[in-house]
C-alpha cells in the first residue's frame, strides 16, 4: 500500500472535519458582507448576494482603529521577542547549567503552568498600579514575558541537544554564553519558530489583561478596541459589522498562520507524539 | 518611574492651554466616530452611539474651555471601571446602569451628586419617579439618571387584526393571566401562528425581567432583606406555570435567542414581541417601509397588568460620578456637563428610551414622537429592585438561567424556583 495514500474512509472523515472547522469561518465571512439591515431581518440572507463591504469601510473610517493595530502589534511583537530572549536563556541554564536549587526552581516553573491568569489578576493589577505601568506598552507585554510554558518548552529543547556540542565547544575555548549563543541557540531556530508564532498569536488574541489595564482608548489592543467600538444589541443590530471586525481582527492571525504554518503544524505534532 | 511622569505630566497639562478645565468622561454605547465623529447635528443622528456622540461633540464645541477627554469602553465597561478604581486613576463620569449603582455606592466608590446637581440648577424633583429611584439611595443622589429602560410589547397590529383582537385600532391586550392564555389561543387558531416571539435562548435578562415584573404587579417581596431572595413562593410559581404553559401549548415561538426572534418579529412570524425599550427605532422603520411584513402594523405597549396592580421591571442608565480628588473646577465642569446632558434628555429619548426628566416625559414634542404617549406610564410604573440589592446583574443571570429550565420543561417549576432562590442567596452571602 502507497504510504502517500490516505485510506478512503480516513479522506471522508478528514473532509467532513475540515468542513465542519471551515464552515463556521466562511459564515462570518459571508455575514460580514452583508448589509445590518438585511440581516436584522434574516440571517440567512448571508447565503445570498448582494453582498457589500461597508462594513468594513465603518472599521477602516473609525478614528483610532489603526491606532489599535498599530499598539496590537508594538504589544504582540514585544512580548514575542521577549520571551524568546528570555525563555532561550531560561531553557539554556536549567539544561545546561548546574547551580543551586535548579530543581525547585524548575518544579516552580512547572507549578507555573498550572496556575490560572485569573488567580493572580489582582496582585498583578495592584502592583502594575503601584508601579504606575497601567495604559503603558510595557504593562502590556511585561506580563506576557513570565509565562512558564516558554522555559519549560526551552528545557525540553536544549535537553535534547547533544552535549558533545558544548564539550567540543568549550575544548575550544568558548565561554558559557558563546556555547548558548554561538552553538546551541542557533539549533534551536525551530523551537523558537514554534514558540514565537504561539506567543504572538497569544498576545495578539489576548482580551483580559488589556482590557483591565488599558483602559484609556489610545492604548487599547486591537481586541479591546473593536469590543469598544460595538454599539449594544450589535448582535441584533450591527451583525455584520460584528462579523466584518471579527474578520478584521482575524486577518493578521490568518497570516501568521499561512506564513509559519509548517512550525505550528510540526509544534502540534510534536505534542501529540 | 513616577519622579519622571510627573513632570511629564506637568508639560502635558501646559501644553493645553491654562484656562482649560480637563474632564474625563467614560461611557458605552459603542464608537460610531466614522459616521458622526464631527457631527453636531443632533437631530440628525440616530440610535444611542450617534445621539450620545453628536451630544458630546455639540457640548465640546460650546464649552472651549472645558477640555472633554472621552473614553469608549466596551459595553458593558464595569471590568474597566473596577479596574481603574483598584488603580486609584477613575474617570470623573461615567455611564452605569441603574440598578449596578448600589454595588460601588456601598463600597463608597462614587461620590454623592447632590452639591454638583444643586451647583447645575438640578434637583430630584426633576426627575421621573423612576429615575429618583434609580440613583437616590440612602438619602442622597448618587447619579444624574437619563432614561429608564424596560421591558414592552411590541405588537404585530395586522396579526391583531386577523385574530380579532383589534378594537377601535387598538389591540386588545389581556387583563388577566387566563386571558392571556384565551387570547393566545384565539390567536393561533386564527393565524396558525405562536402569539408570543420570544427570546428565549441566551437571554436570561428577558427571563428574569418577565419574572421580576410579574412578581412587582403582585406585590411580591423578591428581596426582604440585602441578603436573601424569596422566590418559593405561589406568585413566582404563578408566573412560571404561565410561561409554561405558553410554551407547551405552542403559543410561543421557541429555541430562538435574540437576533433570532427579532427576525421571527420582524417576517411576522408571531403577534407580541415582548422586549425592551430600545427596539422601538429599528420595528417602527420597518413598520414604515413598504413592503415589509411589518408595514402599517406596529405598535407598542407597556407590559399588560395580568396580575394586581399595573408595575413594570425598569433599569436605567445613568450618570455617575467615582469618588476622586478633583478641583472646584472641574467639580463645576462637570455641572455644566451634567446639566447639558439634562437638558437634552429629548433628544436621548429619540433612542426609544423613555426619559428621565419629568419635564421631557411631559413635553409634547415627545408625545409626538412614534408611540412615546402609549409608553409613557412606564415613566410612572416603572420599578427598580430595592436600593440594598447589590450584584444584581449576576443576579439577573442566575434567575434567567432557572427561569429558561422551567419554561423550557427541563426542569420542574418548584425545581427551578428552589435553585434559583437557592443560588442568589449563596451568591449574596458570598457577597455580603
Amino acid at each position: 500500500m502507497n504510504r502517500d495514500r490516505m485510506p478512503p474512509l480516513a479522506l471522508v472523515l478528514t473532509l467532513v472535519g475540515a468542513a465542519a472547522m471551515v464552515a463556521p469561518l466562511v459564515w462570518t465571512v459571508l455575514l460580514s458582507l452583508k448589509s445590518n439591515a438585511e440581516l436584522l431581518q434574516d440571517t440567512g440572507a448571508a447565503f445570498r448576494g448582494p453582498y457589500t463591504l461597508e462594513n468594513y469601510g465603518a472599521i477602516l473610517k473609525g478614528d483610532m482603529v489603526f491606532r489599535w493595530l498599530l499598539n496590537s502589534l508594538i504589544v504582540s511583537l514585544g512580548t514575542t521577542a521577549g520571551v524568546l530572549a528570555l525563555s532561550s536563556l531560561a531553557g539554556f541554564a536549567f539544561a545546561r547549567l548546574d547551580f543551586p536549587f535548579r530543581r525547585t526552581l524548575f518544579v516552580f516553573v512547572l507549578l507555573g503552568l498550572a496556575i490560572p491568569e485569573q488567580a493572580v489578576i489582582l496582585p498583578q493589577h495592584r502592583l502594575f498600579a503601584w508601579l504606575g505601568l497601567h495604559n503603558s506598552y510595557p504593562g502590556l507585554i511585561l506580563p506576557g514575558l513570565v509565562g512558564s510554558f516558554g522555559v519549560f518548552f526551552m528545557t525540553q529543547y536544549f535537553r535534547g541537544l547533544p552535549r558533545d556540542l558544548d564539550e567540543a565547544a568549550a575544548l575550544d575555548g568558548a565561554s558559557t554564553f558563546q556555547i548558548f549563543a554561538r552553538v546551541l541557540l542557533p539549533l534551536t531556530v525551530p523551537a523558537q519558530a514554534t514558540l514565537g508564532v504561539f506567543t504572538f498569536l497569544g498576545s495578539w488574541n489576548a482580551y483580559w489583561w488589556p482590557l483591565i489595564s488599558a483602559t484609556t482608548s489610545d492604548r487599547f489592543t486591537l481586541t479591546v478596541g473593536l469590543a469598544s467600538a460595538q454599539a449594544n444589541y450589535a448582535q441584533t443590530n450591527g451583525l455584520g459589522y460584528l462579523m466584518a471586525q471579527a474578520v478584521f481582527a482575524s486577518l493578521p492571525i490568518l497570516i501568521v498562520y499561512v506564513l509559519f504554518q509548517r512550525q505550528i503544524v510540526n509544534a502540534i505534532g510534536g505534542a501529540v507524539k | 518611574m513616577r519622579r519622571w511622569l510627573a513632570p511629564l505630566l506637568l508639560l502635558g497639562s501646559c501644553a493645553q492651554g491654562p484656562d482649560r478645565t480637563e474632564i474625563h468622561l467614560q461611557r458605552f454605547f459603542g464608537d460610531c466616530s466614522a459616521e458622526y465623529g464631527r457631527s453636531l447635528d443632533i437631530g440628525g443622528a440616530e440610535g444611542e452611539c450617534g445621539i450620545v456622540t453628536t451630544l458630546l461633540n455639540r457640548f465640546r464645541a460650546e464649552n472651549p474651555d472645558i477640555e472633554l477627554k472621552i473614553n469608549i469602553v466596551a459595553w458593558p465597561g464595569y471590568a474597566q471601571l473596577a479596574a481603574q478604581m483598584a488603580a486609584n486613576e477613575p474617570p470623573d463620569l461615567v455611564t452605569m446602569h441603574q440598578g449596578l449603582i448600589t454595588d460601588y455606592q456601598t463600597r463608597g466608590l462614587l461620590q454623592p451628586l447632590d452639591g454638583v446637581l444643586a451647583q447645575a440648577g438640578l434637583q430630584p424633583a426633576d426627575f421621573t419617579a423612576a429615575g429618583q429611584r434609580g440613583v437616590v439611595k440612602d438619602g442622597r443622589v448618587y447619579g444624574l439618571p437619563w432614561d429608564t429602560v424596560g421591558g414592552l410589547f411590541h405588537v404585530n397590529t395586522r396579526l391583531f387584526e386577523q385574530a380579532g383582537l383589534m378594537e377601535g385600532g387598538r389591540p386588545v391586550l389581556p387583563r388577566s393571566a387566563d386571558e392571556l392564555l384565551a387570547h393566545a389561543r384565539r390567536f393561533k387558531a386564527a393565524t396558525g401562528k405562536p402569539y408570543l416571539v420570544q427570546s428565549s435562548v441566551n437571554d436570561p435578562a428577558t427571563h428574569t425581567r418577565n419574572l421580576y415584573t410579574y412578581l412587582l404587579a403582585q406585590e411580591a417581596v423578591i428581596f426582604p432583606d440585602a441578603r436573601h431572595v424569596r422566590l418559593r413562593t405561589p406568585e413566582a410559581k404563578r408566573v412560571l406555570e404561565l410561561f409554561r404553559t405558553l410554551e407547551r401549548e405552542g403559543l410561543t415561538t421557541t429555541n430562538q435567542d435574540n437576533p433570532a426572534a427579532i427576525a421571527s418579529f420582524l417576517g411576522g412570524e408571531g403577534g407580541v414581541f415582548p422586549t425592551g425599550t430600545w427596539m422601538i427605532g429599528p420595528f417602527d422603520a420597518e413598520a414604515k417601509t413598504p413592503g415589509r411584513p411589518l408595514y402599517g402594523a406596529y405598535a407598542v405597549f407597556p407590559y399588560p397588568r395580568l396580575f394586581g396592580r399595573e408595575a413594570s421591571f425598569v433599569d436605567g442608565h445613568s450618570w455617575v460620578m467615582p469618588r476622586r480628588e478633583r478641583t472646584p473646577e472641574q467639580e463645576a465642569a462637570i455641572a455644566r456637563l451634567l446639566r447639558f446632558m439634562a437638558e437634552r434628555n429629548f433628544d436621548w429619548s429619540r433612542t426609544g428610551h423613555l426619559p428621565a426628566v419629568q419635564a421631557v416625559v411631559d413635553d409634547p414634542r415627545f408625545r409626538a414622537l412614534p408611540h412615546r404617549a402609549d409608553i409613557a406610564p412606564l415613566a410612572s410604573n416603572g420599578r427598580l429592585l430595592p436600593p440594598y440589592v447589590q450584584r444584581q446583574g449576576a443576579i439577573e443571570g442566575l434567575i434567567g438561567e432557572e427561569v429558561a429550565s422551567a419554561v423550557a420543561g427541563t426542569k420542574s417549576v418548584d425545581r427551578a424556583l428552589a435553585d434559583a432562590e437557592r443560588r442568589v442567596n449563596e451568591l449574596l452571602a458570598s457577597t455580603l
